[in-house]
């Protein structure tokens, strides 16, 4: 490589390193104008009840079925390879482990990137491109308080309840197709293999999980949003740029999350 | 008083505002003219705060809007009334919302209903029946929508108001009805404006002072007869040609 090209490469490098460090420098003071909005309840409680509302009517089929089939992989993948050696019991403690820690959480999450996030994304990525944003501003009034903080307090309220009927669904499949499809297994073994494993912290852990998942899919899905530009086009970009980065930032947080499983 | 000190604004490598110095007056309405892509919108945008000057300052009332808290920046935008030229409605509302929150301030929103009749009030200010209420912006014409940004603008009884094109694109009558609503606040609240238009006959008409931004400065400011009797080519030019095109028309 020569000098030249060396010089013409350098602030393409620092132009983007610092874009970048505009970016999380935005990004964490949008998280700080949420917290001191969340001081004041009044503001927004009623809108984010809303929007919880709706974004559980929006995402319960499609959690519903990616449990179900979830739990029923679990159990019949378990069932496939245990054959001999251990107990069939031990189906049920697998099917329990693999859906409340994993499969019910990140299922849902994955489902709600695409259902919610995407579309939070694309709303505020229109709204931004229009003007709408500048026009709430102009009117006095704040886009976080009137739209961000309802959206990502939405999503903390309703992920954990619909990871709780997710995990629900996906172990009653477990167990029915294990009943199907598992010569030999009998309901009493799924129960005890079950209970055997499950403590009270697993079903605490798998809904902070989906309290930490909801407040990351909003939250981004709203920031990058917001970081909208360049019309239709634009706003299809930004789209993709939400669910994208939301899906990578899901499944780092699931692999970080695991030491929190074993403090209790 | 808006003033516009020494306004420098740049977008990556595109210089639009290169110094532009202005003032409005207590109760004046300023008409700003200039070809499309001069910088007549991003020039109005640096009074509301919604852009940033690289350099210079601008002014309301005292404040200076870049250097505002976000809470002073609330309440001077709650003064001032903003007509967007895309009309840039809230889309998922009806107009009736759209209107409602543009009148009550953050946390003190009075339901729906006890807010309607002022609400129909303002449609009449801009000439728009009581049944465009209930529907949502996609369902009105271009038209319709930009009476709509202007009722809107008008709502929370600003002193200042600031029109982007609020007549592009509206029919001879309705443009007329807008003009009118101008000058009413301009005259009966003493609501000081500046409107952005391509209209030079209406710019005649309200405007006490008009001027002219090109290549992202004040090419002229005065009076209508002020501005008529220019003798800066530029100026002829510009208003030559368009009185050419509008007699052509
Ligand atoms: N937010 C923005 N980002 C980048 N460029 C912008 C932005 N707003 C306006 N511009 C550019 O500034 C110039 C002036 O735009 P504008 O003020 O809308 O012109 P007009 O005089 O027609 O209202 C245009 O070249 C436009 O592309
Ligand atoms: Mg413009």
């Amino acid at each position: 490589m020569t000098a030249g090209q060396r010089v013409l490469r350098a602030p393409d490098i620092i132009g983007a390193t610092r874009g970048g460090l505009d970016r999380v420098g935005r990004g964490a003071l949008l998280a700080a104008a949420i917290v001191r909005i969340l001081a004041s309840p009044r503001r927004y409680t009623n809108a984010a009840l809303a929007q919880a509302y709706h974004m559980g009517i929006r995402s319960l089929p499609l959690v519903l079925f990616m449990a179900a089939i979830g739990g029923a992989l679990a159990s019949q993948q378990t069932g496939a390879q245990f054959t001999g050696g251990l107990p069939l019991w031990v189906i049920g403690s697998v099917v329990a482990a693999g859906v409340l820690t994993e499969l019910g959480p990140v299922l849902t999450a994955l489902v709600l990137i695409g259902r919610l996030g995407a579309s939070i994304a694309a709303e505020l990525g229109t709204m931004k491109v229009t003007e709408q944003i500048d026009a709430l501003y102009s009117i006095g009034r704040d886009p976080v308080t009137f739209l961000v903080v309802p959206r990502v307090v939405g999503g903390m309220l309703v992920v954990p309840p619909l990871v709780i009927v997710a995990d629900a669904v996906g172990m009653v499949s477990g167990w029915i197709v294990g009943l199907v499809a598992i010569e030999g297994l009998t309901t009493a073994d799924f129960l005890f293999g079950a209970r055997f494993y499950f403590r009270p912290w697993v079903l605490a852990f798998s809904v902070i999980k989906a309290a930490i998942f909801g407040v990351t899919i909003t939250f981004l899905a709203c920031f990058i949003g917001l970081e909208g530009r360049g019309g239709a086009e634009g706003v299809g970009r930004t789209t993709t740029a939400a669910v994208v980065a939301t899906t990578v930032a899901i499944m780092l947080l699931d692999v970080l999350l695991v030491p929190l499983l074993k403090v209790a | 008083m808006i003033e516009y000190r020494g306004v420098w604004k740049q977008f990556g490598d595109d210089s639009v505002l290169s110094g532009v110095d202005l003032t409005v007056k207590e109760g004046e309405t300023l008409v700003l003219l200039g070809p499309s892509g001069t910088g007549k919108s991003v020039l109005l945008k640096h009074a509301i705060g919604l852009l940033t000057p690289d350099r210079g300052d601008v002014i309301v009332d005292g404040i200076s809007i870049p250097r505002a808290t976000p809470e002073e920046l609330k309440r001077v935008r709650r003064r001032i009334g903003y007509v967007f030229q895309n009309a840039a409605l809230f889309d998922s509302l009806t107009i009736a919302r759209n209107l409602a929150l543009a009148l009550d301030t953050e946390g003190n929103e009075r339901p729906l209903a006890a807010v309607r009749p002022e609400v129909a009030e303002l449609l009449r200010r801009v000439n728009l029946d009581e049944d465009v209420l209930d529907r949502y912006p996609a369902e009105l014409s271009g038209g319709m929508r930009k009476r709509v940004g202007v009722a809107r603008a008008i709502a929370s009884r600003p002193r200042y108001v600031l029109y982007d094109e609020p007549t592009t694109g509206l029919d001879p009558v309705n443009a007329e009805t807008i003009d009118g609503l101008i000058v009413e606040l301009a005259e009966e609240l003493g609501v000081t404006s500046i409107v952005v238009t391509h209209d030079l006959e209406s710019a005649f008409q309200v405007g006490d002072r008009v001027a002219l931004l090109t290549e992202g400065r004040l090419r002229a400011c005065g009076t209508p007869e002020e501005i008529l009797a220019s003798e800066d080519p530029v100026v002829q030019r510009f208003m030559h040609r368009r009185f050419g095109t509008a007699a052509a028309q």
